[in-house]
């Protein structure tokens, strides 16, 4: 890993489950110390894309490179290193249920560093109060609520201060306040410490404040990779009404339940009533 | 036509192969799981913290369960032997009777048996939520291998519980049968605990430990496998996979038990 602040390119790559290819013939660049946004959908593949970069599931075809580096031509001993300079916030947290947050942040630094406890405590008080969580330290996860849980998963991800970043779908369920704090605390963190950041979202207000680089997926392919800007000023027919669909989902005020239309559920409900 | 009809006919000798092919990958997955746990069991110190709360959990959490169990067990069997040996006026050899039977047999059996409920229920448990809900995941991008982390302190654990807690079965149990065979039905108390010394020999004491020793492997496997595999379940998915998981790891377990139960006897005694 000689690179400091490292890229991901990924070239020619297929991804999926067994034999059933989800997103097909990714040829991108993530660029290094920028905010990437993978875009898209539900269901379009971004987490799936997100896993098998983090080598959680193989490619069904291409190359992964991180940092210069093929993940495939990594042996063990390189895929320990290249691991240890990620980190990782997941969809709900994925914080160890048996363990306090505090234990969950020191957990990598327990395992991989001789640390003695007095500077483990520290390192976690620094990073828990980063998240704004330093009197939570010696609650379990169940004790927290979901954004809670999430800030914490994003502490113990950068307990070890990685160059790369890689955030879940780190808005979703959550309320607008604490979407956008979270997104505040992405940018901080980015200035603060020259990383790479790849975050997996469906959230296009989080997309216009945190991206520097978006990818669009859709359709089993990448629809778009470029600048922000340069997705807002796309023409593109699908793009437009992806961004218009969920521009417009924020700006018109959204029901609860679809209004009843009682003359429409009376006539579809006589034949039911006159069969019985 | 006819080939439909022959596909047709293939049918279940195909799903008796599917079912064959599975069984033979499973066990040897199953083999390869309990390999490498096994061999992280001794990587690190931190390990031996873990091993130490696991022993926690599967040990001195279950010896509640035991003593009632083994006492009950006992109880029952002075009360069962000592009418069968009164008819042949063999009352007096209720204390090789009933030591014979738990040291030998019941003892790990019922041991491990009650420990499958217990501890190897919620092992599977357990790692089969850590599965749904990301947890292994996330330990694995942390680079902290989670067969070693979540099942080598568990299988430790068990290594060293089970031959434990079937010592304490054996002991309960004699004393159980002590209970109804003396002090309840009037046998005598010296005749009782000499035939307890003079008919329990070292090699049945060692059957029954290497008995427990091999439960306690064969029942930390199957759980910790059933877990950490939840997710490639074909008949369920999420909470669901996971309560199948559970299930499956315990009625596996036992049938494992009594299989392998009927092996050592015929190889040991």
């Amino acid at each position: 890993m000689t690179q400091i602040i490292p890229d991901i390119r990924l070239e020619g790559l297929t991804i999926g489950y067994g034999e059933q290819p989800v997103v097909s013939d990714i040829d991108a660049v993530l660029p290094g110390g920028k905010i990437t946004v993978i875009l898209g959908g539900s269901g379009c593949g971004k987490s799936t894309l997100l896993k098998h970069i983090l080598r959680l599931h193989p490619a069904l075809a291409g190359r992964i490179v991180i940092g210069g580096h093929d993940l495939d031509s990594l042996d063990r001993r390189g895929m320990h290193c290249l691991r240890q300079r990620m980190g990782v916030l997941f969809q709900d947290g994925a914080l160890l249920g048996s363990l306090t947050l505090g234990d969950n942040v020191a957990l990598p630094l327990r395992e991989h560093t001789r640390l003695k406890e007095r500077e483990v405590r520290e390192r976690v008080l620094a990073k828990l109060g980063l998240v704004g969580l330093a009197d939570f330290h010696d609650y379990f996860p169940n004790e927290l609520s979901g954004g809670m849980r999430k800030r914490a998963g994003l502490a113990r991800a950068m307990v070890m201060d990685p160059p790369l970043l890689f955030c879940d779908e780190p808005t979703s369920g959550l309320d607008p306040v604490t979407a956008a704090e979270l997104d505040q605390l992405l940018l901080e963190l980015k200035r603060r410490s020259e990383m790479t950041l790849v975050v997996v979202s469906h959230d296009l207000d989080s997309m216009r404040t945190i991206a520097d680089h978006v990818l669009v997926l859709g359709d089993g392919r990448l629809l778009f990779q470029g600048s922000r800007t340069e997705l807002e000023a796309t023409q593109d027919e699908y793009l437009r009404r992806f961004l218009d669909r969920q521009a417009a989902e924020r700006t018109t005020p959204r029901l609860t339940m679809p209004a009843l239309d009682m003359k429409v559920m009376k006539r579809n409900c006589a034949g039911y009533l006159e069969e019985k | 036509m006819i080939q439909a009809s022959r596909a047709r006919q293939l049918s279940p000798i195909a799903h008796l192969g599917d079912a064959t092919l599975r069984l033979v990958g499973d066990t040897g997955a199953m083999f390869l799981f309990f390999v490498e746990s096994f061999g992280r069991i001794f990587r690190s110190w931190g390990q031996f913290v873990k091993t130490v709360r696991q022993i926690y959990f599967i040990g001195v959490k279950s010896v509640s369960v035991i003593t009632l169990i083994s006492l009950f067990t006992g109880m029952v069997i002075g009360l069962q032997m000592y009418y069968a040996l009164a008819k042949f006026g063999a009352d007096g050899f209720l204390g090789a009777a009933v030591s014979l039977s738990l040291v030998r047999e019941l003892g790990p059996v019922l041991t491990a048996i009650m420990i499958t409920g217990r501890a190897g229920s919620s092992m599977t448990a357990e790692i089969g939520v850590m599965r749904i809900s990301e947890q292994i995941d996330a330990l694995r991008v942390m680079d902290i291998n989670p067969i070693g982390y979540l099942v080598s302190p568990k299988l430790a654990a068990s290594i060293i519980c089970f031959p434990i807690l079937t010592a304490f079965f054996d002991l309960v149990g004699m004393l159980g049968g002590y209970l109804t065979g003396v002090l309840l039905l009037g046998g005598n108390s010296g005749v009782y605990w000499y035939r307890v010394s003079a008919y329990l020999k070292m090699n049945d004491i060692t059957g029954g430990f290497i008995k427990s020793l091999v439960f306690g492997v064969v029942v930390c496997t199957v759980c910790c496998y059933m877990g950490y595999y939840t997710h490639t379940r074909r008949d369920a998915v999420g909470p669901e996979g996971v309560s199948q998981a559970t299930t499956a790891g315990v009625v596996t377990s036992c049938v494992l038990i009594l299989l392998s139960d009927y092996i050592l006897t015929s190889l040991l005694f």
